[in-house]
């Protein structure tokens, strides 16, 4: 294994002078995103620096509880954010979201971890929390597009839906234009973005994988089946948390209920 | 038919509905009429659950107006929306959606009855093969009640049916519909040749 190039405090400084540019140029539209993205980058940051003392950690002790209690909370986290940012009620939303992150979390880790690499114990912490981590990670843009999608189309359309559900269409026929929709909106970029994979595109992981002295062969299989998991959890997680969440989003005669945005 | 007794509903300080009663029979025609703000557009939300609040007794061919019925209900139901805006690509989308329900599939139209309903409707066929914001707004329409007259559901509710038509062809598509016997046919309308031509006409905001 090759030595890992450190960087060092100065380049790390100088590294994100970079953010200059996102920046300065929501700065000059406008956008009223510069407060958001400064405080984003600061969390990320001090997030990434806390994890990394956590992670030896745990990796250390690699108590199958604690590991668990770990991913928990990892999701709890990614379903606070995926609720806050597609702008829906915190009350309505969190535990049909939350039930679905978990559901498909503990789908598909099962499979890959113990069927794909055959682990001896799944919940092995060094296993186990990247894996879910990345998971988690790719599913919240793709879980909140969608919710944002679904719910701010039929509040839109209205019409539409009612025009459904008044012609005959039971409650998944009325709910599936707008289901198709949510699932294209969300998932186009995904499909775009691993069709050129390789090509254009160097994922972060594999590449950190080579930069941390791995056999670029190893690496490569690790971010295909990466590539497939994600796909994978993150469809599941869009389609449960959507119809988990309709059950308390509609009111007992199929109507959307008016009170479910927090903001709009 | 539809039996209602004691209606009561109100929008927060506005009474619309104030111990309303009415009964609209097998096959009836009923225009309901009256100024904007009376009621008119609720009373079709009503029957079709989009108002569950709401106080009175309301019965639709012996099946009573609840949430646990109301798929049931809307069964019997095909809708003409005011606002026929509806996003879609295609007039064939606009033509067919309904009878992509599971319900509607029976009475997918086949070609001699799609010729019919479009005679009767001045339509022409090659309508079909254009995208919806290239017609016009009295053809779309007309294409969305050809597809509530193809469903042969029990009751037909049109909220404007004839409001985006010229006079003749307005006529022409009034008469038909109105002459569909055993479908009970609710529609909120300004139209004076619609109202002369169906057995009641009910005005809101008179008579409470």
């Amino acid at each position: 294994m090759q030595n890992v190039m450190d960087i060092n405090y100065f380049r790390l400084f100088m590294g994100y002078a970079l953010m200059l540019i996102p920046i300065l140029i929501l700065w000059y539209y406008k956008t009223g995103l510069v407060k958001d993205t400064i405080i984003a980058t600061l969390r990320m940051t001090v997030q990434l620096l806390l994890v990394g003392l956590y992670l030896e950690y745990i990796f250390k002790l690699n108590n199958t509880l604690l590991n668990i209690v770990w991913v928990l909370a990892m999701s709890v986290l990614a379903v606070y954010t995926i609720i806050r940012r597609s702008g829906l009620k915190f009350k309505i939303f969190l535990l049909p979201v939350l039930v679905s992150s978990l559901i498909s979390i503990l789908v598909i880790d099962a499979y890959f971890l113990g069927i794909v690499i055959k682990l001896d114990n799944i919940f092995e912490a060094r296993y186990l929390i990247p894996i879910t981590g990345m998971l988690l990670g790719n599913t919240i843009r793709n879980v909140i597009i969608s919710l944002n999608s679904f719910y701010n189309r039929i509040d839109d359309e209205q019409n539409l839906y009612r025009w459904h559900l008044a012609n005959g269409a039971n409650r998944r026929e009325s709910l599936l234009p707008f289901m198709r929709d949510a699932l294209k909106k969300s998932f186009n970029p995904v499909i775009a973005n691993t069709a050129i994979m390789g090509l254009i595109s160097l994922p972060g992981m594999m590449t950190g994988q080579i930069l941390g002295g791995s056999n670029p062969n190893v690496a490569v299989k690790y971010q295909i089946m990466l590539m497939i998991t994600i796909f994978s959890s993150g469809i599941l997680n869009v389609l449960l948390s959507i119809t988990f969440s309709n059950k308390f989003a509609f009111d007992s005669y199929g109507n959307l209920k008016k009170d479910i945005f927090r903001v709009k | 038919m539809i039996h209602i007794q004691n209606l009561n509903i109100s929008f927060k300080d506005e009474q619309v509905f104030k111990d309303f009663s009415l009964s609209i029979g097998q096959g009836e025609k009923l225009a309901i009429t009256g100024e904007s703000g009376k009621g008119k557009s609720t009373f079709l939300n009503l029957l079709s659950g989009f108002i569950p609040d709401f106080s009175g007794e309301v019965n639709i061919d012996g099946i009573e107006l609840n949430a646990k019925n109301i798929c049931e209900i809307r069964k019997k139901f095909a809708w003409l929306p005011q606002e026929t805006a509806l996003n879609m690509m295609s007039v064939k989308e606009l033509l067919y959606t309904p009878f992509s329900f599971a319900l509607n599939k029976v009475h997918h139209p086949n070609k001699e009855q799609l010729t019919e309903i479009f005679d009767a409707f001045s339509l022409n066929e090659n309508l079909l093969n254009k995208k919806v914001k290239e017609i016009s707004g009295g053809q779309k329409q007309r294409i969305i009640l050809a597809s509530c007259v193809l469903q042969k559901k029990p009751i037909m509710l049109l909220d404007e049916p004839s409001s985006a038509l010229d006079k003749r062809i307005k006529k022409r598509v009034t008469d038909y519909i109105l002459g569909l016997k055993n479908t009970s046919i609710i529609a909120v309308t300004h139209d004076d040749y619609w109202m002369s031509r169906s057995d009641t006409v009910l005005h809101l905001g008179e008579e409470k």
